[in-house]
């Protein structure tokens, strides 16, 4: 036999696997639901609960006891921002904490009774800001609103005070170093814009890992021997198997991948600002990456439905890994390292830089080249856990022949269907 | 008493089995002590401190110096590098080595001595949400402490006492009170929902796996049949030992956050030990009425992770429910985190009265009686269905 022989065998082998795969992927609603329809859907899902990016018009109580034209105008520049709305005033504290108890509000604001006379006193006035404090976004609204608008009342007051003879001069008494902030990149500052790409990116892993994991347990649990690897002609080696199953996933979540990161976006104007190949030059180890380890996660599943109690709860740690929502400098060093052994970690991380703040593939290549050497890495390991199945099932059938190769009528007839 | 009996008999049956089966070892004790391990110790510091941020300081003179200086010198900033403009540091932004710079143009120290009101800009961004918010706020106060500084330095000039002086550079000063959480940690907040979320998740996906495995495996006609056919002993008997297992890891994660890691609760023991209670029950509930809705292991277990992972969006800790859509408001009635988690913050955050979280307590009660539903369809499934892989 020639080696040319030899691949050509291997391939149509592989081939074969392929088809097989694919149809069984495509029989299995378990499967499908996964790969189809989650990645499909939950995208959509996500981006219409974060389609609002921030909170507005949050409800305060505000306790006046100055009852003052400053204090009125306090209470009425804040309801004039765009994030706090003043739902009532409350005769004393107990009336507004009773409001708040009962979550119509969610913060008080008290305007003490000597708020007016300090300030003509020119005194140092102080207003109380009480704020409940179970959401960190509401507090922020509640708490900036009042910063702002004690700034531009205290700025007013500055001015009557130093009586400027010129605007510009009024200006420069009031604040002599001017300053801009610029939020970069993502410059609405909404909570969906910065943690959908990263979704996006870990679903892809986490549905795959499912996917692969619940076929590979049908697998077992339709072989009659509960075996991985079904002893068959085509099934003799681990490059084919692997190989095979291979391109079946990949074919799939090559247009999977291509609607989670290019299509996804635009459909939500999320920022999209990285370029086509640089997005293929990175999707294409993470998705290799992503499948070597789905195949290695699935070989450790007897039961098909187990995969799912082993998969779903890590999405919400992987996610928090990857530094989306809690910075990563900040991750301690044992979860940091933990995080490596995941491809979403390096995948969300370079998709996020790249799409969202415009980096270039040299710009992630830390991130780009640990992605190639977990292909690689999950690769050999893949192919080493599939040896040893196949080893195993052989066995097992070696054992199983020798036990009813005593009995001779049954032999012949084992050999028999083996041939066909 | 025969009724007592026979839910002990299943009870000791199905603690065999919680035994035999690696996977409920795993699922009910080791991924959750993990799990909440590993959220209180990432966010051990509660609030993320030293985060790197750069300058660009083109003036390049004493006053722009102790501008960084003073950034440096906050709780959550430390300047890690200096850019010689600003293409440079944004660049850096991009490769990640800091999340903001600060931006000091040439001539800011003159134009200040001049009272020609240089401006300063920062940089900062919003996609890593939490970094973004902190170096922000760092930013701000240097700029406006920038500013005071030379405000100080005239009125001192001019004589004005330093009451005076504070009374004109912020006539309106804010005293802020951060009711039941001043130190605005951040684990209080993430940690006490996300951890009882992924319980959750388990609590619904093994009580739908625990049914569904009696139908797999071919032991659901010797289950109904150990209750004479009486479903509501069958599934006492079979949800006990669970249920204690899971209040045990429930309570014990309870006393780990209040107990030893004293995250804020305002709410006493009791109201602790409660909203533990009902959230173990509620949740079974959910997953039990899953299955009983999809007698198909597959299918319910399916349905039972997507909502357990929708449910952490939809509980609404990190991004409220009142900034989203209007449908999808009512539709977070659906999920049993949600209520949960508005009676933590209600009656265990804040320490309000029980009383004004009555809606979402008789939500959960109501999870909890939903295997009422569809008791009779499990029966049916039990005797009558064959397990379809």
């Amino acid at each position: 036999m020639s080696i040319f022989h030899n691949i050509a065998e291997v391939v149509s082998d592989a081939a074969y696997i392929w088809r097989q795969e694919m149809r069984q992927v495509f029989r299995d609603e378990g499967v499908l639901i996964f790969f189809i329809i989650v990645p499909l859907a939950y995208p959509l899902l996500y981006s219409w609960i974060y389609n609002n990016e921030v909170v507005r018009e949050v409800p305060v109580v505000v306790v006046d006891d100055s009852h003052s034209a400053l204090s009125r105008q306090f209470t009425r520049m804040c309801d004039a921002s765009p994030d706090v709305r003043v739902l009532c005033h409350a005769a004393d504290m107990d009336e507004a904490k009773s409001l708040v108890s009962r979550q119509l509000a969610k913060g008080i604001y008290h305007i003490p009774s000597e708020f007016d006379r300090n300030i003509s006193r020119m005194q140092q006035t102080t207003i109380g800001v009480y704020c409940d404090m179970s959401l960190i976004l509401t507090y922020k609204a509640i708490y900036q609103t009042a910063v702002a608008v004690s700034g531009t009342m205290g700025a007013g007051i500055q001015m009557k005070l130093s009586r400027p003879v010129t605007k510009r001069e009024a200006e420069i008494t009031v604040q002599p170093l001017a300053y801009d902030d610029v939020p970069v990149f993502s410059p609405g500052g909404g909570y969906g814009s910065a943690v959908l790409p990263a979704v996006l990116i870990l679903i892809l892993q986490q549905t795959l890992v499912l996917g692969i994991g619940l076929s590979a347990g049908t697998a077992r649990e339709n072989n009659r021997y509960h075996e991985l690897i079904p002893i068959d002609r085509h099934y003799q080696g681990v490059f084919r198997i692997i190989g095979g199953k291979f391109l079946c996933y990949f074919m799939i979540y090559a247009v999977m991948g291509a609607y989670l990161t290019m299509v996804v976006p635009k459909i939500f104007s999320f920022p999209a600002l990285a370029h086509w190949q640089d997005l293929l030059a990175m999707m294409l180890p993470y998705t290799m990456a992503c499948i070597f380890f789905g195949m290695i996660v699935s070989c450790i599943v007897r039961y098909r439905e187990n995969i799912m109690l082993l998969v779903v709860f890590v999405s919400l740690p992987l996610l928090f890994m990857t530094g989306v929502s809690w910075p990563q400098s900040s991750i301690p060093p044992f979860w940091q390292s933990i995080s490596w052994l995941f491809p979403s970690t390096f995948g969300v991380r370079a998709y996020v830089r790249m799409n969202t703040m415009g980096a270039t593939l040299n710009d992630v290549a830390l991130e780009y080249r640990l992605l190639w050497v977990q292909t690689i890495f999950y690769c050999i390991v893949a192919c080493l856990v599939y040896r040893h199945q196949i080893v195993i099932s052989r066995r097992n059938a070696l054992v199983r022949l020798d036990r009813i190769g005593r009995k001779l009528a049954v032999t012949e007839q084992l050999r028999r269907r083996k041939k066909k | 008493m025969e009724a007592l009996k026979i839910i002990w008999q299943i009870a000791y049956r199905e603690m065999l089995i919680l035994w035999k089966n690696p996977i409920y070892g795993f699922c009910m004790v080791v991924f959750p002590v993990a799990v909440i391990l590993f959220f209180t110790t990432l966010m051990d510091e509660g609030v993320p401190t030293e985060l790197p941020v750069g300058v660009v300081d083109a003036d390049n003179t004493s006053t722009s110096r102790s501008l960084v200086r003073r950034l440096d010198a906050f709780q959550s900033s430390r300047v890690v590098a200096h850019f010689p403009t600003a293409a440079e540091a944004r660049h850096a932004m991009q490769r990640n080595e800091i999340y903001a710079f600060l931006y000091i143009p040439k001539g800011t120290t003159e134009k200040l001595m001049a009272s020609r009101r240089p401006k300063i800009s920062y940089y900062y961004s919003m996609v890593s949400v939490t970094s973004g918010a902190l170096t922000m706020k760092d930013l701000k106060v240097i700029s406006t402490l920038g500013s005071a500084a030379v405000g100080q330095a005239t009125l001192r000039a001019r004589g004005a006492t330093d009451a005076q002086i504070q009374a004109f550079l912020q006539p309106i000063a804010i005293d802020l009170h951060q009711i039941a959480n001043p130190w605005s940690n951040y684990n209080a907040y993430l940690s006490t929902v996300f951890v009882p979320g992924i319980l959750m998740l388990f609590i619904f996906l093994l009580s739908a796996y625990s049914i569904g495995t009696e139908l797999k495996f071919e032991r659901s006609k010797e289950w109904i049949g150990m209750a004479n056919g009486k479903m509501l002993l069958a599934m006492l008997g079979k949800f006990l030992p669970q249920t204690l297992i899971w209040l045990a890891i429930f309570f014990g994660y309870e006393y780990y956050i209040y107990g030893v890691l004293h995250f804020p609760h305002e709410g006493g023991a009791w109201q602790i030990i409660f909203l533990g209670l009902i959230g173990v029950l509620s949740s079974q509930g959910f997953g039990i009425f899953a299955f009983g809705l999809m007698p198909s292991l597959r299918m319910s277990m399916s349905v039972c992770s997507l909502w357990a992972v929708l449910s952490l969006s939809m509980a609404g800790s990190a991004f409220p429910i009142m900034g989203m859509d209007s449908p999808l408001q009512s539709l977070s009635w659906l999920f049993p985190l949600r209520h949960y988690y508005m009676v933590y913050q209600i009656a265990v955050f804040n320490g309000y009265p029980m009383l004004e979280a009555w809606f979402h307590l008789v939500a959960l009660v109501c999870f909890a009686l939903l295997p009422w539903l569809v008791i009779g369809k499990i029966k049916n499934a039990m005797l009558n269905y064959v397990y379809i892989p």
